[in-house]
């Protein structure tokens, strides 16, 4: 394990802890996907050439999932929820596999919270700079938590207060409400935890001997295709879960 | 020898037991499903590979819960 640089604001009533690297992960991976949007839609064109077909197949992929989780009338109003999601998690899925960047065990910032105390006390060979952010449990129950309170707040609105209370008014109401609250828990470990446990093997493997260095290659092959699998399931599972909030 | 070493190799066995059996049945009927229609084949290697991902979940929260413990996180 490695440690991370932090950084702590003191409100008083409760603290709050920064992890440098997750925000440096976030912000990276949502730098990549601006510029290659905007440089693929730079200069439309009727006849699409060059990035702009792959921008166009991503948008219709986006319009096929959005079709797996709503109704067909109202499926077009999250194609841009669904590509944004998928293309950031899929960047932010890759970034850990393709750019690890790890310093040594003497590295020493204070500020930051990376003494050799620490170090020694969390039993870290090392200090990580760049890492998956969705490698980070909290990453992951941010986004699924931030979904489940947006399909809430869109089931409403298209509701009807007295509508969305309706909908728990059934015999499976104990369910319905239960599912409310294991879903978002589901939802986000999936993916930490595939993200998580692939850049815990790539650790442990470059630490290995030369012989390792195969099953290595293999395992970074195999983690290129889960981290597109998991970013291909996690916006499935958002508009799925946000279509039937909806529609029930 | 640490506890925690036995807990977390107990935890990642039996995580991997189940999706062995979850993956073998799936991937069972995919092939039988092939078998009958070959003409529906992409649709439903598709549909498979969701489906794979879900299995997959599971086995993968208990490793990676099976890694804390072994590191001695929680």
């Amino acid at each position: 394990m490695e440690l991370t640089p932090k950084f702590t604001l003191d409100l008083g009533l409760f603290k709050l802890d920064f992890d440098l690297t997750i925000l440096i992960g976030t912000l990276l991976s949502a730098i990549i996907v601006l510029v290659f949007m905007l440089v693929a839609t730079r200069k439309l064109e009727m006849v699409p050439r060059g990035l702009q077909t792959v921008a166009e197949m991503m948008v219709d992929f986006a319009r096929g999932l959005s079709e797996m989780g709503h109704d067909q009338k109202r499926a077009h109003k999250f194609v841009g929820f669904t590509l944004t999601l998928l293309l950031f998690i899929l960047v932010a899925n890759q970034l850990g596999v393709i750019l690890m960047v790890t310093s040594g065990p003497e590295t020493h910032i204070p500020a930051l919270g990376i003494t050799h105390e620490a170090m020694e006390a969390a039993n870290a060979h090392g200090v990580s700079w760049l890492k998956s952010p969705t490698a980070d449990m909290s990453f992951t129950f941010t986004l699924s938590i931030a979904i489940a309170i947006g399909g809430t707040i869109l089931a409403i609105a298209y509701n009807g207060f007295g509508g969305w209370l309706k909908g728990f008014a059934s015999p499976m109401a104990a369910l319905h409400i239960l599912e409310a609250f294991i879903n978002p828990v589901t939802h986000a470990m999936r993916l930490w935890a595939n993200i998580f446990a692939g850049e815990i093997l790539i650790t442990i493997l470059l630490q290995g001997m030369w012989w390792t260095s195969l099953p290595l290659a293999a395992w970074i092959g195999f983690s290129l295709f889960v981290g597109t699998m998991q970013a291909y399931i996690f916006t499935v599972l958002a508009n799925v879960y946000i279509g039937q909030k909806i529609s029930h | 020898m640490d506890l925690n070493i036995l807990g977390a190799c107990i935890m990642i066995g039996l995580a991997a037991l189940g999706a062995a059996i979850g993956n073998s049945n799936l991937f069972a009927k995919f092939v039988e499903g092939v078998a009958r229609q070959p003409e529906v084949r992409g649709t439903l290697f598709g549909l498979t590979m969701v489906l794979f991902g879900l299995i997959e979940a599971l086995p993968i929260i208990g490793t990676a819960l099976g890694i804390l413990v072994l590191f001695g996180i929680i």
